[in-house]
C-alpha cells in the first residue's frame, strides 16, 4: 500500500502548489450580478432547468415523453423519436404503472419501459416538482448479480413546470434476470432520500436484435491497429464495439517511453448509402485492453447496405526530435510524423524566449522544452492563439510557446506531438 | 453574522464567504475538473445556487461543509455534461504543450484512477489530494463514515493492483 500511498502523496504535492485564479472574485461577482434572491423572485430557478433541459435534449437521445394508455405509452410523445414512436404504436413497450413518494411530497411515477438487446429505457414522470426540476438522479437497476447503470436520457417539463418526464436508458439486465429494483435519490439542499420501484421484467415484451454480427476488421494505423469488433443493431439503436490492439504493449510503454495514446475515433455508420445519425460514444480501458464503442440511431428496416466508415483517428505519439532554432530564422519549415510544423519567428523578451509556430489545427506539440545553451526548460505557457482558415478550407493554427531564459544555443526538443488523421477507410458489413 | 447577511440575500457577504476559503473551494473544484476554466465555471454554478437556495440552510454553522456539497454537485454536473458533448473541438487546446518528466508519472496515476469506479475515485482524491479527514469527505459528499473508510481501502486496494499488473508486464 505504500508505495500507492507515496505516488498519491506525491501528486498531493503538485495540488499543493495550485494558485487560485486571480480572476476567481471577479467571476463570483460576475457570475452574480443579475441574479435575484429565490427569496424575492420565484421562478428565476425555471429559466435555469429549461436551459439544461433544452441541453440534454441536444446531446441526449433522441427520445420523445411517455404514460401508458392501453398498451401504450402516451405523454411522452414530445420525446420520443420516430422510431420510439412507431415500436411505441406496435406495443413494443412494458406497462409498470408504481410510483414512490418521497418525504417532500415530489412522486416519481415508473410509467412502463423498453427493452432490447442493448439497452433498457425507462419512460418515468416525476410530479410536484417542489424546487429544483432535476433533483432526483442516482439512478440504477440492480438484478439479482449486479447493477446495471444509467448511460443517458432527455427529459422535457410541462408548460406549468410541475411535471417532468423522461426517457433514461440503462444498461440492459441478463437474459436471467426477472425481477429489477429501481433505485433513485433525491437531492435537496443538503438532505438526500433514496427511494426504489421493485418491478418484474416481462421477457415476451423484450425486443431482442435485428442484426447482431461479428465484424473482425483491422484497420492499420501510425502505431497500432483498431479492431472493429461487432455491430449490434436492435430495435431501439445500433451498437458498434471495437478494441485498439496493442493495448498491453501501450500500457508497457507508458513506462518505458515509447508511447502512443489513443484519443478520439471516428466513424460513421452507413446504411443503405445514408449516414446514421450518432447518439453517442465511449471509450474504456482496463487490463484486456482499450475498448470503445459508438452508438448510432436504429436501422432502417429495408436494409440492403451497411458500411462503416472510418473517417479518423486521433492520438498522441511520442517522438524524440531536437530541432535546432535561431533568433534570425523565420518561417522554418518541418515534418514529424507527416505533419507539418512552421516555426514562424523566435524572439527574446524581458530575459524569456519566445517561439511563434504554426501546424494545421489538430496538431499539438503535447510535450515541447526549449533546450538552451545545453539546459533544458520547460514550457511556462502557450500565448496567443490565432485561427486561419486557409483556401482548402484546413484551419491553421499559430500560437507562441514562451520559456522563461534566453540563450546562445536553441534546441526544440519535441517529445509528444498529437494529430488527428484521416482515413476515410470502408468496411461492408455483409447482410447475410 | 457573515452567513446571516448572505441569508438575507447580502452579495457581498457570500462573494467574502467564499474568498476566506478560496484555497479550499478552488482545489476542491479542481480535482474534479482538472484544469482552471472548468473549475471555475464549476464555482460559478455554485456561487448561484448558494445564492438561490441559501435561505434554506437552517444551521448556519453548516456554510461551509453545504455550500461544498453544492461544489461537488456542480462538479459531477458539469462533469456528467462535459462527458456527453466532448470531441475534437475540446481536445484540442484542453492539453497544452509543455509538461514536465513526471507528467508522466502523473497520466500513468490519472490512467488507473479514472479506472475505479468514481465513487473510489472521488473518495481517493479527496482523501490524497486534498487531505480531508474521514468525517469531512462523508459531510461534503454525503455519505456515511464507514462507507467513506470503505471507498477508499477498496479504491487503494485496486489502485495497488493495477499499478502492480503494470509494473509486472
Amino acid at each position: 500500500m505504500n508505495e500507492v500511498e507515496k505516488i498519491l502523496r506525491k501528486k498531493k504535492l503538485e495540488i499543493d502548489e495550485i494558485e487560485v485564479p486571480e480572476e476567481l472574485e471577479t467571476r463570483l461577482r460576475a457570475a452574480l450580478k443579475n441574479r435575484h434572491s429565490s427569496k424575492t423572485i420565484k421562478g428565476k430557478w425555471k429559466i435555469k432547468v429549461v436551459a439544461f433541459l433544452i441541453a440534454m435534449m441536444m446531446i441526449g437521445y433522441n427520445v420523445d415523453t411517455l404514460a401508458f394508455y392501453g398498451k401504450k405509452l402516451v405523454g411522452y410523445d414530445t420525446l420520443m423519436s420516430s422510431n420510439l414512436k412507431n415500436l411505441n404504436e406496435l406495443e413494443k413497450g412494458q406497462l409498470i404503472g408504481k410510483s414512490y413518494t418521497f418525504k417532500n411530497g415530489e412522486k416519481i411515477t415508473l410509467d412502463g419501459i423498453m427493452l432490447d438487446d442493448n439497452q433498457l429505457l425507462a419512460f418515468y414522470t416525476l410530479q410536484g416538482l417542489s424546487e429544483n426540476i432535476d433533483n432526483v438522479g442516482s439512478m440504477s437497476m440492480e438484478g439479482i448479480v449486479g447493477r446495471h447503470y444509467m448511460m443517458g436520457g432527455q427529459g422535457e417539463i410541462d408548460e406549468k413546470k410541475k411535471e417532468v418526464k423522461w426517457i433514461m436508458a440503462f444498461e440492459p439486465p441478463y437474459f436471467f434476470e426477472k425481477e429489477l429494483r429501481w433505485t433513485f435519490t433525491l437531492t435537496q439542499g443538503d438532505k438526500m432520500e433514496e427511494g426504489e420501484i421493485i418491478f418484474t421484467l416481462d421477457r415476451n415484451k423484450a425486443m431482442g436484435h435485428i442484426l447482431k454480427k461479428e465484424i473482425n476488421k483491422t484497420i492499420q494505423v501510425d502505431e497500432s491497429k483498431i479492431r472493429f469488433e461487432s455491430i449490434l443493431a436492435s430495435p431501439t439503436t445500433t451498437v458498434i464495439k471495437g478494441t485498439i490492439q496493442n493495448i498491453v504493449e501501450l500500457a508497457k510503454d507508458q513506462i518505458i517511453g515509447e508511447r502512443f495514446r489513443p484519443d478520439e475515433i471516428d466513424i460513421k455508420l452507413i446504411a443503405n448509402g445514408k449516414e446514421l445519425l450518432e447518439q453517442g460514444s465511449g471509450m474504456s480501458t482496463d487490463m484486456s485492453g482499450m475498448k470503445f464503442d459508438k452508438e448510432y440511431e436504429p436501422l432502417p428496416t429495408d436494409l440492403d447496405k451497411l458500411q462503416i466508415q472510418f473517417v479518423s483517428f486521433q492520438a498522441d505519439h511520442d517522438v524524440h526530435e531536437k530541432i535546432k532554432i535561431n533568433k534570425d530564422e523565420v518561417n522554418k519549415s518541418l515534418k514529424i510524423l507527416g505533419q507539418n510544423i512552421t516555426i514562424n519567428k523566435v524572439y527574446e523578451e524581458n530575459g524569456e524566449t519566445y517561439v511563434t509556430i504554426t501546424t494545421e489545427e489538430s496538431v499539438l506539440l503535447s510535450k515541447v522544452v526549449l533546450i538552451i545553451d545545453g539546459k533544458k526548460i520547460n514550457l511556462e505557457e502557450t500565448v496567443l492563439d490565432e485561427y486561419d482558415k486557409r483556401g482548402d478550407g484546413r484551419i491553421n493554427h499559430t500560437r507562441t510557446l514562451r520559456f522563461l531564459g534566453t540563450g546562445k544555443d536553441l534546441q526544440l526538443d519535441i517529445h509528444r506531438i498529437k494529430y488527428n488523421k484521416i482515413y476515410n477507410q470502408f468496411i461492408d458489413i455483409p447482410m447475410n | 453574522m457573515m452567513v446571516k447577511k448572505a441569508k438575507e440575500g447580502d452579495k457581498d457577504a457570500l462573494v467574502q464567504l467564499i474568498m476566506a476559503k478560496k484555497q479550499e473551494y478552488y482545489k476542491l473544484a479542481y480535482i474534479y475538473m482538472k484544469n482552471k476554466e472548468d473549475a471555475l465555471d464549476a464555482m460559478e454554478d455554485m456561487i448561484v445556487i448558494i445564492y438561490e437556495k441559501i435561505h434554506q440552510l437552517k444551521k448556519e454553522d453548516a456554510f461551509y461543509s453545504w455550500s461544498k456539497t453544492i461544489l461537488v454537485n456542480c462538479c459531477k454536473r458539469l462533469l456528467r455534461r462535459k462527458n456527453k458533448i466532448i470531441s475534437l473541438d475540446l481536445v484540442k487546446e484542453e492539453v497544452h504543450e509543455g509538461g514536465f518528466e513526471q507528467k508522466d508519472q502523473e497520466i500513468i496515476l490519472e490512467k488507473y484512477l479514472s479506472q475505479l469506479n468514481e465513487k473510489h475515485q472521488e473518495a481517493i482524491r479527496l482523501r490524497y489530494f486534498l487531505d480531508l479527514d474521514y468525517q469531512t469527505i462523508a459531510d461534503i459528499v454525503k455519505i456515511p463514515l464507514g462507507t467513506v473508510k470503505s471507498r477508499i481501502s477498496i479504491g487503494l486496494k485496486k489502485l495497488k493492483e493495477s499499478l502492480e499488473v503494470k509494473s509486472h508486464e
